[in-house]
C-alpha cells in the first residue's frame, strides 16, 4: 500500500532537474519534503502526478506502476495532488471547484463526500455560492485541499501549501490535514517552511538540487546541525 | 465584496447548474431565432439576405466561442474551417452534386479531420503562440486552395442555385440553431466544465483528472463543424467562391468581435453580437458609406474597454454593474 518512487529521474528538454530521487511513503504517514527554491520539489510532485516527463525510474502504489500512466488514471489510482498557488477554477464558484475535484467519479456518494468535506471545513459552506476568484487566501487553500479530496485520494501530495498565508492561517489548514491524515490519507508535504514541515511530519527527506541528501525521522533532522544550519536558521 | 450570510446556505445542489449565462437572454435568444424562420416570407431579398449573414455570423460566432470562450484557447484562424466548409460544397458542385442538404454534412465531417489532425499538435502551444499558429493555418490554407487548379484556383468557383433560394436560408437557419443547441448542451455538461477548468487553470484541470488534450481536440473540431457548416451553405447561397472570400479576414474577425460584443463564455452570447455588430455596421454602412470602418473601428475599441467580457456580463448573475467595474480594474483602464 505504500507509495514508493525509486530512482526517479526527471528533466525539462535538455536540463535535469531530478538525479535518482528515492522516497517512500507508508499507509497513513506524513512525510515532509523540504529543500530551498529550485532544489526540484514541485518538479518532483509533476513527475509523481504524471505532469512532467520522467527520463528513468519507476513510481509504484500499491502494487500498480504509475511511472508511465497520464494523469488521470494517476488520480484514479488514488493518487492526488494539491498544487502550488492553488490553482483554482477562479470563475466558478466553490461548489463547483469541489465538484470539479470528483470529476472523474460517478458514483453516488459525491453529495454524501461534498456534505463531509463541508463538515470539515464549515468556511466554505459558508463560500459556497462564491466564485473562488473572489476568497481570501486561507479560504482558496482550504478549497484546494477540499477539491482534491473530492477525488478520494489515499495519498495527497501538497505543494507550498503555507505559501503566501499568515501563521495562524498555516496552524488552522494544518489541523486540517491532522484530521484528513486520522482518516487514512497519507499525506506527502512540500515546503519551503521547513520548521513548520518538520514539526508537523513523521519522516522527512531534504531534496538539494534534484537529489535527496538526508533521509530520517523529523526529530532526527530537527537536531541534525546541517539542517539546522542551512534551512532552520539556528 | 458582500458580507458573508450569517446562515449557511444548505449544501443541496450537487449536480454541476451549468455555465450557460444569463437564463433571460438565451430565452430572447431562442424567441428571435423562431421569429427568423418567418424571414423568407417577406419576400424581401433585401431582409432575407441580412438575417442569412446573421445567422451565418451567430453559427461562425458559437463556433469560435467554444474554442476561445468556453477553452480560452484564442484561435484567429477559424475561418479556415468556413473556407473548408465553403470548399466542400463548391468541389461538390463542380462534380454536378449541387445539394446543399448533402454539402453540408460532408462540411461537418471535413471539419472535424482536420480539427483532430491539425489540433494535437497545435493545441499543445498556448495563449498567443497558439493564436499565431492558427492565424498561419488560415492563411496556408487560402494559399494551397489559390494553388490547386481542381479547387478552382485562384479564379475561384461558381455554384448554380437551386430555383427554392429560400431553402439556403432555412439551412442557414438550421446551422445556427443547432449550433445552439450544442453549446447549451456542452455548457450544461461535465464537458463544458472539462472545458472551462482548462481555461481557467490547465495545470489544475491536469492534476484533477481532467484529459486536457482530448478535451481541447474535441473543442476546436465541434468550433470547427459550426464554421464549416455555415461555410458550406455560404457558398450556395452566395454562388461564387474564391480564395479570398472563403477564407476572408472579415469572416475570420467579425465572429471573434461578435463573442466579445455579446458575452464570452456565454451561450446566448454570440448570437446577441452577431445580430448588434451586423445592426451596427448596416447602419454606419449606410449612413457613412466614406467612413464605416472608421466608426465600425471605434465600436470595436468601445467593446475592449469597457465591455471586455461582453454585454451579457452586464446583467448576468455572475457579473453585474459590480463585474464590470472589476473587470474595468483588472483591465487597468
Amino acid at each position: 500500500m505504500a507509495l514508493v518512487v525509486d530512482s526517479l529521474s526527471a528533466a525539462y528538454g535538455d536540463t535535469q532537474v531530478l538525479w535518482d530521487v528515492s522516497i517512500r511513503i507508508e499507509p497513513g504517514e506524513i512525510v515532509a519534503l523540504i529543500g530551498s527554491n529550485g532544489a526540484g520539489k514541485s518538479s518532483l510532485l509533476g513527475a509523481m502526478s504524471g505532469l512532467v516527463k520522467k527520463r528513468g525510474g519507476t513510481v509504484v502504489y500499491d502494487g500498480t506502476d504509475l511511472t508511465a500512466l497520464q494523469p488521470d488514471a494517476i488520480v484514479r489510482a488514488g493518487v492526488v495532488q494539491v498544487p502550488q498557488g492553488r490553482r483554482l477554477f477562479n470563475s466558478l464558484t466553490v461548489h463547483e471547484n469541489l465538484l470539479m475535484g470528483a470529476y472523474l467519479r460517478n458514483d453516488k456518494e459525491i453529495a454524501s463526500d461534498l456534505e463531509r468535506v463541508l463538515e470539515m471545513l464549515p468556511r466554505l459552506r459558508q463560500r459556497y455560492e462564491f466564485l473562488a476568484g473572489k476568497l481570501s487566501g486561507g479560504e482558496q487553500q482550504q478549497v484546494a485541499i477540499a477539491r482534491a479530496l473530492m477525488a478520494r485520494p489515499k495519498v495527497m501530495l501538497i505543494d507550498e501549501m503555507s505559501l503566501g498565508l499568515a501563521p495562524v492561517l498555516v496552524d488552522q489548514l494544518l489541523e486540517i490535514l491532522t484530521t484528513i491524515n486520522a482518516s487514512g490519507v497519507a499525506i506527502l508535504i512540500v515546503e519551503q517552511d521547513v520548521q513548520t514541515a518538520l514539526e508537523f511530519a513523521s519522516r522527512a527527506y531534504v531534496l538539494e538540487t534534484g537529489r535527496v541528501t538526508i533521509v530520517g525521522p523529523t526529530s532526527q533532522l530537527l537536531d541534525d546541525p546541517q539542517v539546522q544550519k542551512a534551512y532552520l536558521g539556528v | 465584496m458582500a458580507v458573508a450570510t450569517a446562515t449557511a446556505p444548505p449544501a443541496r445542489r450537487v449536480g454541476l447548474g451549468g455555465i450557460t449565462g444569463s437564463p433571460l437572454a438565451l430565452k430572447v435568444v431562442v424567441g428571435l431565432l423562431v421569429l427568423a424562420l418567418a424571414v423568407p416570407l417577406l419576400h424581401n431579398g433585401y431582409y432575407e439576405n441580412l438575417f442569412r449573414g446573421i445567422l451565418m455570423f451567430s453559427a461562425m460566432a458559437l463556433g469560435w466561442n467554444l474554442i476561445g470562450g468556453y477553452t480560452g484557447y484564442v484561435s484567429f484562424g477559424n475561418v479556415v474551417f468556413f473556407g473548408l466548409g465553403a470548399y466542400t460544397s463548391a468541389t461538390l458542385a463542380s462534380h454536378g452534386i449541387e445539394n446543399v442538404w448533402v454539402a453540408v454534412p460532408l462540411a461537418i465531417v471535413v471539419a472535424a479531420m482536420f480539427a483532430v489532425a491539425l489540433g494535437v499538435p497545435i493545441l499543445r502551444l498556448k495563449g498567443h503562440y497558439f493564436g499565431i499558429a492558427t492565424l498561419g493555418i488560415a492563411l496556408a490554407v487560402q494559399e494551397i486552395v489559390a494553388n490547386v487548379d481542381a479547387l478552382g484556383g485562384g479564379t475561384g468557383v461558381t455554384l448554380h442555385q437551386a430555383a427554392w433560394y429560400s431553402q439556403y436560408y432555412y439551412a442557414m437557419w438550421l446551422v445556427c440553431a443547432g449550433s445552439l443547441l450544442v453549446t447549451w448542451f456542452i455548457a450544461r455538461s461535465k464537458f463544458g466544465y472539462a472545458l472551462v477548468a482548462i481555461r481557467e487553470n490547465e495545470d489544475a484541470a491536469a492534476v484533477l483528472g481532467v484529459n486536457a488534450t482530448y478535451f481541447k481536440v474535441a473543442a476546436w473540431a465541434i468550433s470547427g463543424m459550426m464554421a464549416a457548416a455555415a461555410g458550406a451553405v455560404f457558398a450556395f447561397s452566395t454562388g461564387f467562391i474564391d480564395p479570398p472570400s472563403a477564407f476572408s479576414v472579415d469572416n475570420n474577425v467579425f465572429p471573434i468581435v461578435m463573442v466579445l460584443l455579446g458575452g464570452i463564455g456565454t451561450v446566448a452570447g454570440p448570437v446577441v453580437g452577431a445580430i448588434l455588430l451586423t445592426a451596427i455596421n448596416e447602419t454606419l454602412w449606410s449612413h457613412f458609406p466614406q467612413i464605416h470602418t472608421l466608426f465600425f473601428g471605434a465600436v470595436i475599441v468601445i467593446v475592449v474597454l469597457f465591455l471586455p467580457r461582453g454585454l451579457l456580463y452586464l446583467q448576468n448573475a455572475r457579473g453585474g454593474l459590480r463585474g464590470m467595474i472589476d473587470s474595468l480594474s483588472a483591465y487597468r483602464v
